[in-house]
């Protein structure tokens, strides 16, 4: 059976918009290995770098907001992010469980 | 995603409507998709791809494009009969599982909309009150009044209409009474042995937000048994 174990992600980014936020939207689009957080798997970030969601089980939230956040600044609305396995000498950004993901990043135009 | 989406979809989602997000990410165009509906023209060649992706129930994108897909399915439906104390915990558990919830039970005292608010609650027997809600495969029915009269009917609406998982709260004694009521009734022996009585798995507890608990636990792994 399958449902659709939704986490409310978007109602929240809708309250974000409502509230004047600047907010960019990340969700997992490809997922290879063992990855944490299934295809669909969001969360969102506004321009003051606060952060809802997990698009992994927090090994690459933290680049997630530095990217969203480069977004901003650079005016853009999208970009896609891939994230590989971790090495020790960067083990802030990257999959420590050994699995890849890919990230959208959009922003919600108001 | 433009605002308009976002706030059609979190429409569509209060609604229980079954759609797909589309989204280009070569340029970031995105709308939303219900199968059998007109697509929005600049993703019209993908349509088959799409249709494919709904119907098996896969996110991803499509091979070979940069067209990606998001699919959302109408939530499992859960029936609680009885407005007891292990119900007002088993509502705040399932609070975040994204199952639509309705509680029945003919008792006004119990029904009351204080006790449960934010939650559809039918002060009605199970029999009138399974009309209000339209159930298939993908419901369940958790009944805990183990009062024969309140919980038989709808145990009895649940096995007839193949809910994915029935549970019944109640001691060995009481289940194995209720089982054979069952019997009487001319329901067949493996769909009684379906039935989960007692409710809920072994964690222990005894107190009401414990067996709430363990029978959410239950619920979700019924969910993914057959995956």
């Amino acid at each position: 059976m399958k449902n659709s174990f939704d986490e409310k992600i978007l109602d929240e980014a809708m309250d974000w918009v409502e509230a004047n936020k600047t907010v960019i939207l990340a969700t997992v689009i490809q997922t290879w290995g063992s990855s944490p957080r299934p295809i669909g798997s969001r969360m969102i970030v506004n321009e003051k770098g606060d952060f809802s969601g997990s698009v992994s089980g927090g090994c690459v939230e933290t680049a997630v907001v530095r990217e969203s956040l480069k977004l901003i600044k650079k005016n853009k609305n999208s970009k896609k992010i891939e994230f590989k396995v971790s090495n020790e000498s960067a083990w802030e950004v990257g999959l420590a469980c050994g699995g890849e993901i890919a990230v959208y990043l959009e922003k919600i135009i108001k | 995603m433009k605002k308009e989406l976002l706030n059609e979809i979190i429409k569509k989602k209060k609604k229980k409507i079954e759609f797909t997000i589309i989204t280009n990410l070569e340029n970031g165009e995105s709308c939303i998709y219900e199968k059998d509906k007109p697509i929005h023209k600049n993703f019209k060649k993908h349509q088959e791809d799409i249709n494919l992706c709904f119907d098996k129930k896969k996110n991803g994108i499509i091979d070979g494009t940069n067209i990606f897909v998001e699919n959302y399915i109408k939530p499992i439906k859960v029936i609680i009969v009885g407005a007891v104390h292990i119900a007002q915990y088993l509502v705040s558990f399932v609070a975040n599982l994204n199952f639509e919830v309705f509680i029945i039970d003919p008792r006004g005292y119990f029904a009351s909309k204080k006790r449960f608010p934010n939650i559809k609650v039918i002060n009605k027997w199970p029999r009138e009150a399974f009309s209000e809600i339209q159930t298939d495969k993908n419901t369940a029915l958790i009944a805990l009044t183990h009062d024969p009269k309140i919980d038989d009917p709808a145990l009895q609406f649940a096995m007839n209409n193949n809910f994915f998982y029935i549970g019944a709260l109640g001691s060995k004694k009481t289940h194995t009474n209720r089982c054979q009521r069952l019997v009487e009734a001319n329901f067949p022996k493996e769909s009684i042995d379906k039935i989960c009585g007692p409710i809920g798995i072994k964690l222990g507890g005894k107190s009401a937000p414990e067996i709430a608990l363990s029978i959410t636990a239950q619920l979700v792994s019924e969910v993914y048994k057959n995956k």
